[in-house]
Order: C-alpha cells, then sequence, then structure tokens
C-alpha cells in the first residue's frame, strides 16, 4: 500500500497600497508599465526600503498560523535571469523568514486536521509578459508587488485535504484582511508538492504541480498526480523529480520542458535592505488587528449561537457578512439566529439580485436589528420585509421610515382584522358552504379575501385563524 | 577550482569567460586565501551582513505622487506601445 504526502507553497498578494520595496502603487489594471520607477526596474545606485504595512501583514499572517516570529529577520535575493524581472534578482527571505515552524487547522468532512507550516516569508512579485512571434512583450505593473509566501510540511494526505486546506486558508487572509483570495486573478496562488511511497518509508520523490487557479483544480490535480505515481511506482519504474502543469482541459498533469540542472538561486543577504527588528510597538499593532480564525468562528456559531451550519458556513465564507452580523449581535440582543437567518437569506438574496456588494449599500448592523425587530413584533408584514430590504440597500433610510412611508404597517388591531373576516364569509356563502362540506381548500379562497379587503396589511395567518374560529373548524 | 566547475559558475551568473583553464587556475588561489580566513574561529558571532544599515529602514504603505514611467519607457531600447519589447525569451 502506497501513502501519499502533500505540500502546498501558496503566495497572496497583500492588499497594500503601494509595492513592497518603493512607492509604485500596487494597484491593477492599469496600461502597462504605468506603475514603473526607477527602484522597481532595478537602476544602478536606486535603495529600496520595506512597505511598513507589508511588514505588518506578514508578520499578522505569521501570527495567526502560530509560528516562531523573527526577531530579527532578513532579506536574501534569489538570483536568477528571466527578464520577468529587471534586476536579475528578486528580493526575498531566505535564512531569517518572518515566521517558521507554525500551524493551521483544516476541517476535512468533519474531520479536524492539523498541518504544520514550515514558513512565512515576503517576496516581490515578477512582471508579466506576453510572448508572440519574435518577440516578447514586458510591463513591469506587478514587478515589485507584495507577495508573502506560506510553505507547508507536506502533511496532507488527499487532494481533498489541499482542497480544504486552501478553502480554508482563502477564507483566514480574508477575514485578517489581508488579501481578497481571489484564485481566479491570481492574487492567491498555490502550487503543491506530492510524493507517494509504501507505507512506513516516508516521503517518496516528489513532483511540483502548477497552474492550479483554483481549489476544485488543486484536488483534482492532486488526485491525478498520485494515482499517475502509482502507476510508475507498479510498473516498477521510478518517478522523475520534475514540475508539472495541471491541464484544465483534459484533467491531467504534463511534465514541464526543464533545464537539465537544478535551480541555483545563490542566494545571499540582501545588500540595500537592512534586517528588520519589530520593535513592542510594531508587534503591538500586529496584535491589534489579529482576528477570530473561521474555523473557531464557525465553532463558535454552531455550539454557542446555535446557529445552522448553513448559516454558519455562509458568515465564515464572507467577512463582511460576519463582521456585520457580529456587529448587529454586539449592538443589542437580537436573537443570533434570526439575524443569521435574515443575513444569508433575504439580505443576501436581494443584494445579489440588485448587484450592489454590502459595503455599497446602506445596510448597517442598527438597520438589521431594527428590520428584525419590527418583523418580530409584528409591526412590519413579514411579506414585505424584502422590499424593505430592497429599499435600505439603495435609500439611505432605516426601515422604520421606510415602513411607514410605504404603508408596510401589519394591522394588528384585532377588531379590524374580525371585521374583515366577517366581510369575507358575508360575501361568499357558496365558498363557506364548500368549506363546511369539507373542501378546507376552499379556505385559502377566503384567506384571500381577507388579505384583499386589508390591502395586503393584515397577517394571513392571523386571518386563516380568525376564519377557522368563525366557521368553526 | 577545476575547470568544470567555474564554467557552471559563469554559466549562472550569465559571463562569457574567453579563458576558462587560466581563470580556474586564477581562482584557486583566491579560494585559498578565503581557506586562510576560515581558519579564524568565529564561533559565537554574529555574522555581519551589512556594515552600515542601521536600524529599520521602512516606509509608510503611501503612494508617491510622481509618475516617471513615461521617462523610463522612453529609455528602453525598444517599445511596443507601452510594453518594453526584448526578442522572445520563451
Amino acid at each position: 500500500m502506497y501513502q501519499s504526502f502533500i505540500g502546498l507553497e501558496i503566495h497572496i498578494h497583500l492588499l497594500t497600497k503601494t509595492k513592497a520595496f518603493c512607492g509604485c502603487t500596487s494597484e491593477f489594471g492599469a496600461p502597462p508599465n504605468t506603475h514603473i520607477c526607477p527602484v522597481c526596474l532595478g537602476y544602478p545606485g536606486v535603495l529600496p526600503a520595506a512597505n511598513e504595512e507589508a511588514m505588518r501583514m506578514s508578520y499578522m499572517v505569521a501570527k495567526i498560523l502560530h509560528c516562531t516570529l523573527s526577531p530579527k529577520c532578513y532579506f536574501d535575493r534569489k538570483n536568477y535571469f528571466y527578464p520577468d524581472m529587471t534586476k536579475n534578482y528578486q528580493i526575498s527571505q531566505f535564512h531569517d523568514p518572518v515566521g517558521r515552524d507554525g500551524y493551521f487547522d483544516i476541517e476535512v468532512e468533519g474531520e479536524h486536521k492539523r498541518v504544520r507550516i514550515h514558513d512565512v516569508h515576503l517576496e516581490e512579485d515578477a512582471g508579466k509578459m506576453i510572448h508572440s512571434g519574435k518577440t516578447s512583450l514586458c510591463d513591469y505593473n506587478r514587478a515589485g508587488t507584495s507577495l508573502l509566501e506560506i510553505v507547508t510540511e507536506p502533511d496532507l494526505v488527499t487532494g481533498k485535504d489541499a482542497e480544504a486546506f486552501i478553502r480554508e486558508f482563502r477564507r483566514m487572509v480574508r477575514h485578517l484582511g489581508v488579501c481578497d483570495g481571489n484564485m481566479e486573478e491570481g492574487s492567491l496562488r498555490c502550487d503543491a508538492n506530492v510524493s507517494i511511497n509504501l507505507q512506513g518509508q516516508g516521503l517518496g520523490t516528489k513532483t511540483e504541480v502548477k497552474n492550479l487557479n483554483s481549489a476544485r483544480f488543486v484536488r483534482k490535480a492532486l488526485e491525478y498526480e498520485i494515482k499517475r505515481q502509482k502507476r510508475v511506482l507498479t510498473k516498477g519504474e521510478k518517478v522523475i523529480q520534475e514540475t508539472r502543469l495541471w491541464d484544465g482541459d483534459n484533467n491531467v498533469t504534463a511534465g514541464m520542458r526543464t533545464k537539465e540542472k537544478a535551480h541555483d538561486y545563490r542566494y545571499f543577504p540582501e545588500p540595500d535592505m537592512p534586517p528588520f527588528c519589530p520593535d513592542d510597538a510594531f508587534m503591538a499593532a500586529v496584535d491589534e488587528r489579529m482576528v477570530e480564525l473561521p474555523l473557531a468562528k464557525k465553532q463558535r456559531y454552531l455550539n454557542d449561537l446555535k446557529l445552522s451550519l448553513d448559516a454558519a458556513e455562509f458568515l465564515v465564507e464572507d467577512s463582511k457578512f460576519c463582521d456585520l452580523f457580529e456587529a448587529a449581535l454586539a449592538l443589542e440582543s437580537s436573537e443570533p439566529k434570526l439575524v443569521a437567518n435574515w443575513l444569508c437569506g433575504d439580505v443576501q438574496g436581494q443584494l445579489k439580485r440588485a448587484d450592489v456588494s454590502l459595503e455599497e449599500s446602506h445596510i448597517s448592523a442598527g438597520r438589521l436589528n431594527e428590520l428584525v425587530g419590527l418583523v418580530e413584533s409584528g409591526k412590519l408584514l413579514r411579506g414585505k420585509a424584502k422590499e424593505v430590504i430592497e429599499l435600505i440597500i439603495n435609500d439611505d433610510k432605516d426601515p422604520a421610515v421606510i415602513v411607514k412611508e410605504q404603508g408596510f404597517e401589519q394591522v394588528l388591531d384585532e377588531s379590524q382584522i374580525d371585521d374583515w373576516v366577517k366581510q369575507a364569509i358575508d360575501g361568499n356563502p357558496q365558498a363557506v358552504e364548500q368549506i363546511q362540506a369539507g373542501n378546507k381548500k376552499t379556505l385559502s379562497f377566503l384567506v384571500g379575501q381577507v388579505m384583499r379587503f386589508s390591502k395586503g396589511k393584515a397577517d394571513p395567518k392571523k386571518a386563516t385563524e380568525k376564519l377557522e374560529q368563525a366557521l368553526g373548524l | 577550482m577545476n575547470v568544470n566547475e567555474l564554467k557552471t559558475t559563469a554559466q549562472l551568473a550569465m559571463l562569457d569567460i574567453p579563458d576558462p583553464e587560466k581563470l580556474a587556475q586564477a581562482f584557486t588561489e583566491m579560494l585559498e586565501n578565503f581557506s586562510k580566513m576560515m581558519e579564524v574561529d568565529v564561533e559565537g558571532l554574529e555574522p555581519t551582513t551589512h556594515a552600515l544599515a542601521q536600524g529599520n529602514r521602512l516606509r509608510n504603505d503611501t503612494p508617491r505622487g510622481t509618475d516617471e514611467s513615461d521617462a523610463l519607457l522612453a529609455r528602453a531600447p525598444a517599445r511596443k506601445d507601452r510594453f518594453f519589447k526584448i526578442p522572445n525569451v520563451l
């Protein structure tokens, strides 16, 4: 029997305004070579300086991953010749990275697994190139933007483990606010190292799989690669250590043509960058921005707040909704389950329909609580809550104001409802006859009549009760 | 240092060495001098990676106001629109 070993190398684009070592903006989508300067183009005589926010975010990630944080971290030069970097080297960290020896807990099909983290290090991203015909075109807008690399130990076993790791990790960086976690756009990238070996014989010869731009592809590529390596070993052949690319169209990995010589990056301490020693103020700022890990949050929502699994999953998946939920709970004693259900039900639905993000909308914790309160106290027709939400999304108005303006108040006056019930019964003797003859379906017709008289302001449940009472059902 | 080692090193640094045998000899002498230095006992001493750098050198995460991109592009030997153009490296 073979066992498999998977380690991941994850790169995240930090959400800094500027690049890692110069003041160019790190925003995407600008025309080619708009955000370039002598520093990120590697002109002679320039002096890079570390972005304080990038350093802070790096330590935040290392800390939340339970790493030993470096009291003095160094930058190193990773030397390579390829025109995606003009300097012929990349500023990275090798000997003394921001953090080492951490761990991250994930959940795979209900089971908790702990994955050790080898290290967390800050580096700069490379530029982009377009190759066509006899020329290559270079765009250095991305060159020098801050990229944080997180390397795990080979503790993952299956493709499913790796997929779960990626999903949980993406939630974590979003909650921490250090990365948008978008794999399709490349702000979170993942390479996977995988090897198999006979039970008890330790790691085998590994291959590295690249081009994995979704969590699902990570799983599929690893499942394929493990099967492929088994076939190779079963035939008595050897796995070749190489880089393979995932081909999502054909669901296979294929060996990359590489030079025979192994890479030798000749790392050495970056002479232009002094080592960084975090002081107390720096670490205090890091501590202040620590958040509860999404997995722990989910457990708390399930066990303490008794949310449904769907609601808990939904909230931890989207940190913006999660923040709003927490803020609403902090404001007053709303029933957490109700708030959560409104959030992942109609609030989410109406936002999607209006194609407005939560931040762009006028929904706030206070308004959410108010809405829940209005519905629960019976002051707002439940059926009209959706419209109220729709209106809050676009208009900067409180739910109570909207309810009043739109005439969405529910009629609570019992005698008023009694009148409508009487009117419905008196006006429809045939329907009454049918009901009394046992055709209960006709009752909904009478409920409809009451709703019509009330112009939709009666509670249909109440109307049904009263009709049943009046008809002696 | 043997000639093959030198050739590999030169290749990594993208250097064209006209007379590798002669240079290998020079390198061997140089490396002997280093091995003499290696004899010094530095047990417990922190390596000096930066002789002059003192304290943290950090920068605020604020975009620089100036835009030099056009001037930088203008200095490129070959361009296509706003791209730097080079021979195909794929």
